[in-house]
C-alpha cells in the first residue's frame, strides 16, 4: 500500500549572488542581484508503510530540500506531496502528529536542563496518553540506557548519550513516519552500531515508515531497504543497495599473505594494487576473472599463509557515481 | 488527532514557563547581572533627562515629574510585552538556529510554540524596574485622582501598548522568512523611536511627530495615555480622540502584522546548516 | 605587516554583506541628530544662549557626537564569540600577535565607517543641520588627532572589558554596563558643560571625558591654546594606561588559557 506519494516535487530558491573584490562587494552592496536555483528538480517516488528509505547524494544535492518539504517545513514550488492522504503543509498541525523528526545535528532537547524534562513536556505537546507514554519510555530506556543520563543536563552528555536522547524524544509519541537527518553524524563506532540496532528493531516491532539522509553509506546498508540517490536536484538512482553493488561492485580485491618475499607474480586478469611486507593486494574483475582460478593459480606456484577476497566498499561507489565514473542515467534507466 | 483544548493549551503555556523558568534558576547569577546591565542600559537616558532638567527645571512647560511619569508607560509596557511576547523578540535567532523548523514539526500552532517557548526575566525586571521608579515617583505627584476609571484606563492603555510594541517587533521578524536578517535594523529602529518618543512628541517637528503616531506608533504607549491624565496645554495640537485610541491600535497593527507573517510563513525557505 | 592589512580589508569587505545594516546605520543616524537637535531646540526656546553656548555650536556638537558614535562603533563580542568557540585557542597558535589581529580586524570595520557611513552622513548634515566648520584649520588638524586618540580610548577600554570573557565566557552584561558608563560620562549625550560641577570633577578623573568630549571641544574652538596640549597629553596617557591594564589582563588570559587547554 502506498503510504508517501512524492509526484513531480519542486522547489527554487532565490540566490543572492555576490561580486568579487572591493569593488564589487560595494556594487553588490548598492545593488543586489539575484538569481534562481533550482535544488529539487521534479522528483517523483512513493513510499509503502513499514518500508525504510535512505536518501543520499552529495552536499547541496537536494536531498534535505526534499525531507524538509515532505516535514511540512518548506512548501514546495511545485508538484505535490501527500502522506496517508494528507499535505505536509497545507495540514501541518494534522500531519506532524504522526511524524517524528530527528536532525542530528542539532538537538531538540533543552540544553540546560535534565533530558527527562523535554520528555515530559513533549508528553503535552503531542498529548501522549500516560499508559504509552510511560511504557514507551521503558522500552527505550531499556534498549537505549538512557536511564543512566536521564535526570543528567543535557549540556554534560556525550554525542552519543544526546543522540539517543533526542531519538527517543522523537519516538515518544509513536509516530508513524521517522526521518533522521544524519542520525550518526560525528558518533564512534560503537554507538552509532547501538543506534542502527535500536532503529532497527523499532522498525521491526512498531513498523515504523523511517526516512534517512545521510552520509554514512553503513548506514544505509545497515538499516535501509531502499537506496534513493540524489544529484543536482534529480532522482538518479531508486533500487535496494544490494542491487546497486551487484551491479556496480564489480571489482574484488584479494589479499594474500606470502609464506616469503616474491619480486614479481604474473596472473592474467589481475592487478596488483598494494604490497606491503609479504602481504599483496590484488584486484580483479569478478564477472571476467573466476576467483577459484587466481587462488587455483597461486597455490600452484607460490607458498600461501593466508588469502581474503574483499567485497568493493558501498561507499567507494557511491563517491564513483558523483564523480561520473559511473553512468546511472544510462545504465539504470530501467531501474527507475 | 483532535484539535487541541484551550484547556490543554493553557497546561502547555504552564509547562513551557515552568521548564523556561526552570532554566533562568540555573544561572541565577548571571541572569541577576544580566538584569542589572538591562536596568543600567535604561537608565542611560532618564540620567541624561534628569541631568538636562536639573540644569533647565522644565522644557516647554514639562516639569521632570511630568516627563518621568510619561517616560514610565514605554518602560513599564515593554516589561509587559516581553514577559509575555519574548518569543517575537527573539524570532529571529529561532530562525537561523533551526529552532524554527523543529516548531513547524510539532503539532501546535506556531505563534504559540513562539510565545509559550520563551520568558525572558532579566529584560522583564531591567525594564520593569526602571519603569516601576519612574511610576511610584510620579504617580502620586502630578496630579492624577486614581479612581476606578483611571486605573483601568491605565491597564488598558498599558496592555495596548505592549500590543504595539509586540507587533512592531513581529513585523521586523516576518523579515526573516525572506531569509533577510532585520534584528540590527530593528533593534536600532526600535530602540531609537522608544528614545525618541521618551521626549513629549510636541518637542519635535511634524514629520517625526506623524512617525510616531502612523508608522512606528510609539506615541500610543506613552504620549496620548500620559496625556489623558497630564492635560498639559498642548492638548490641542493633536485630536483629543487619540488619547482613546491605544487598544485599538494596537490590535489593527497585530491584525495586519499577522496577515503579512501568514504569507512570510508560505515563502519560508529554511536556512540550517545545508540548505538544499 | 602584510597579514594585518589584509585582515582589515577583508574586515572591510565583511560590513558589505548586510546592506540593510548599512543604509539602516545612515538613516538611523540622521534621524536620531535631527531629534536630539529638536529635543535642544526645545530647551533653547526660551533662550539664545545658555552657559555661554549659542545654539548652533550646541547643534554642531551634537552631529558631531552622533557622527563620532557611528564610526567608533565596535563588535563587542568579537573575542567573546572566538572564545566560546575555542578558535582562541588555533588563533593563539598562529603566527600573529593576537592583539595586532583584533585591533586590525577592528580598523577595518572603523575604516568602512568613515568612508562609507561618516562620509556621506557629514555631507548631508552640513545641509541639514547647518554644521558649523571647525574652528580653524589648525583646530581641525588637532581635532582628527584628537579623535584618533579618543578612538584609541575606547578601542582600550572596550578591550579590556572583552577580555574579560576568558573569565566569564558571556561578556554582555559587563558590555552593557561598560556602555552605559561611557554615554552617560563621556559627554556624548549632553556636553559636560551643562552637567553639575560635582559630577564633572569626577568625570575628570576617569578616562571617559577623552573619548567624545575633548576632541568635540576641539573642533568648536573651545580649548584654549594653552590646554590643548594637555588635553591631547590627557588622552595620551589614557590609551598607554588602559593597553597596559589590557595587556596584564591579556598575558593572564592566554596563561590561563594554555593552563586550561581552552
Amino acid at each position: 500500500m502506498v503510504f508517501i506519494e512524492v509526484k513531480d516535487l519542486v522547489k527554487e530558491y532565490k540566490l543572492n549572488i555576490r561580486n568579487k573584490g572591493l569593488l564589487g562587494s560595494i556594487k553588490s552592496l548598492l545593488i543586489p542581484e539575484y538569481q534562481l536555483k533550482r535544488a529539487v528538480d521534479s522528483i517523483s517516488f512513493s513510499i509503502e508503510r513499514g518500508q525504510t528509505v535512505g536518501f543520499i547524494g552529495p552536499n547541496g544535492a537536494g536531498k534535505s530540500s526534499t525531507v524538509k518539504m515532505m516535514t511540512g517545513i518548506l512548501v514546495p514550488t511545485s508538484g505535490s506531496i501527500s502522506i496517508g492522504g494528507l499535505s505536509p503543509y497545507k495540514d501541518r498541525k494534522k500531519n506532524t502528529s504522526r511524524i517524528g523528526v530527528v536532525f542530528g545535528q542539532r538537538t531538540q532537547l533543552w540544553w540546560d536542563l535534565p533530558v527527562i524534562d523535554t520528555y515530559e513536556l513533549l508528553k503535552y505537546v503531542y498529548k501522549i496518553p500516560e499508559k504509552i507514554y510511560k511504557s514507551n519510555l521503558e522500552m527505550f530506556s531499556e534498549m537505549l540506557g538512557l536511564q543512566e543520563f536521564i535526570k543528567q543536563p543535557v549540556r554534560q552528555l556525550s554525542l552519543g548519550q544526546k543522540m539517543k536522547a533526542d531519538i527517543a524524544a522523537a519516538l515518544l509519541h509513536d509516530p508513524e513516519i521517522i526521518f533522521f537527518d544524519e542520525p550518526t553524524i560525528g558518533l564512534d563506532v560503537i554507538a552509532k552500531e547501538k543506534i542502527r540496532e535500536f532503529i532497527k528493531q523499532i522498525n521491526k516491532e512498531k513498523g515504523t515508515t523511517m526516512l534517512f539522509t545521510t552520509h554514512d553509506m553503513v548506514d544505509i546498508e545497515r538499516t535501509c531497504q531502499r537506496m534513493i540517490i540524489i544529484d543536482k536536484g534529480m532522482k538518479i538512482y531508486d533500487g535496494s543497495v544490494e542491487e546497486i553493488k551487484n551491479k556496480y561492485g564489480k571489482d574484488r580485491i584479494l589479499a594474500v599473505e606470502f609464506s616469503q618475499h616474491y619480486e614479481k607474480i604474473n596472473i592474467p586478469g589481475v592487478e596488483l594494487i598494494e604490497e606491503k611486507g609479504n602481504k599483496k593486494w590484488f584486484k580483479f574483475a569478478k564477472d571476467k576473472t573466476q576467483v577459484s582460478d587466481i587462488i587455483h593459480l597461486l597455490t600452484q606456484k607460490y607458498g600461501i599463509l593466508d588469502l581474503t577476497v574483499q567485497e568493493p566498499e558501498i561507499d567507494g561507489i557511491i563517491r564513483e557515481i558523483y564523480q561520473g565514473g559511473i553512468n546511472l542515467h544510462e545504465s539504470l534507466s530501467r531501474v527507475c | 488527532m483532535r484539535e487541541y483544548k484551550l484547556t490543554e493549551l493553557l497546561v502547555i503555556f504552564y509547562k513551557y514557563s515552568k521548564i523556561s523558568l526552570k532554566t533562568t534558576l540555573e544561572y541565577k547569577f548571571d541572569r541577576m547581572l544580566m538584569a542589572f546591565a538591562i536596568f543600567c542600559r535604561e537608565m542611560i537616558s532618564v540620567v541624561i533627562m534628569l541631568l538636562i532638567l536639573t540644569r533647565f527645571l522644565h522644557i516647554k512647560g514639562w516639569e521632570l515629574n511630568e516627563l518621568f511619569f510619561l517616560y514610565s508607560f514605554l518602560f513599564l509596557s515593554y516589561s509587559l510585552f516581553v514577559f509575555l511576547f519574548a518569543g517575537i523578540r527573539d524570532f529571529d535567532g529561532m530562525v537561523h538556529s533551526g529552532e524554527f523548523d523543529r516548531f513547524m514539526t510539532r503539532p501546535l500552532g506556531l505563534l504559540f510554540q513562539i510565545i509559550a517557548s520563551r520568558i525572558d526575566l532579566p529584560a522583564t525586571l531591567g525594564h520593569g524596574i526602571v519603569g516601576i521608579i519612574l511610576f511610584m515617583n510620579t504617580a502620586f505627584s502630578v496630579g492624577i485622582q486614581w479612581n476606578l476609571s483611571n486605573i483601568v484606563y491605565y491597564i488598558v492603555a498599558l496592555i495596548g501598548g505592549a500590543i504595539i510594541q509586540a507587533s512592531v517587533f513581529m513585523l521586523s521578524s516576518c523579515f526573516s522568512f525572506w531569509t533577510l536578517k532585520t534584528e540590527n535594523l530593528r533593534n536600532l529602529i526600535f530602540f531609537n523611536a522608544r528614545r525618541v518618543a521618551g521626549y513629549p512628541i510636541s518637542f519635535y517637528p511634524g514629520i517625526i511627530q506623524k512617525l510616531l503616531i502612523f508608522v512606528v506608533p510609539f506615541s500610543f504607549v506613552n504620549y496620548f495615555p500620559a496625556q489623558f491624565f497630564l492635560r498639559k496645554d498642548e492638548t490641542y495640537l493633536f485630536w483629543s480622540g487619540y488619547m482613546y485610541l491605544t487598544p485599538a491600535v494596537g490590535i489593527v497593527m497585530f491584525i495586519l502584522v499577522y496577515l503579512f507573517w501568514k504569507i512570510g510563513v508560505r515563502n519560508y525557505s529554511s536556512s540550517g546548516n545545508s540548505l538544499y | 605587516m602584510r597579514v594585518y592589512l589584509e585582515f582589515a580589508k577583508k574586515s572591510f569587505q565583511n560590513n558589505m554583506v548586510y546592506r540593510m545594516d548599512y543604509f539602516a546605520g545612515v538613516i538611523n543616524a540622521i534621524v536620531m541628530i535631527f531629534v536630539n537637535i529638536s529635543i535642544w531646540k526645545a530647551i533653547y526656546e526660551e533662550e539664545e544662549i545658555l552657559e555661554g553656548v549659542q545654539f548652533k555650536i550646541l547643534a554642531t556638537y551634537i552631529v558631531l557626537s552622533f557622527l563620532m558614535q557611528i564610526v567608533y562603533m565596535m563588535d563587542e563580542y568579537f573575542i567573546e564569540a572566538k572564545v566560546r568557540s575555542g578558535l582562541i585557542s588555533s588563533d593563539l597558535l598562529k603566527p600573529i600577535y593576537f592583539r595586532l589581529y583584533v585591533f586590525s580586524y577592528h580598523a577595518g570595520t572603523m575604516i568602512f565607517k568613515l568612508v562609507m557611513q561618516f562620509a556621506p552622513a557629514i555631507i548631508l548634515s552640513i545641509f541639514l543641520f547647518k554644521l558649523l566648520p571647525p574652528f580653524s584649520t589648525v583646530m581641525m588638524v588637532c581635532f582628527l588627532l584628537s579623535a584618533a586618540l579618543g578612538y584609541l580610548v575606547l578601542y582600550n577600554l572596550n578591550f579590556i572589558v572583552w577580555i574579560s570573557s576568558f573569565w566569564f565566557y558571556w561578556t554582555f552584561s559587563l558590555v552593557t554596563i561598560k556602555d552605559a558608563a561611557v554615554m552617560i560620562f563621556s559627554g556624548a549625550l549632553i556636553p559636560l558643560w551643562f552637567m553639575p560641577q560635582g559630577l564633572v570633577n569626577f568625570i575628570k578623573l576617569t578616562p571617559f571625558d577623552s573619548i567624545f568630549y575633548t576632541p568635540i571641544r576641539i573642533y568648536l574652538g573651545m580649548v584654549p591654546a594653552d590646554e590643548m596640549v594637555s588635553s591631547i597629553i590627557r588622552q595620551v596617557v589614557w590609551v598607554i594606561v588602559l593597553f597596559g591594564i589590557g595587556q596584564v589582563l591579556w598575558k593572564l588570559g592566554t596563561k590561563k588559557l594554555v593552563v586550561q587547554g581552552g
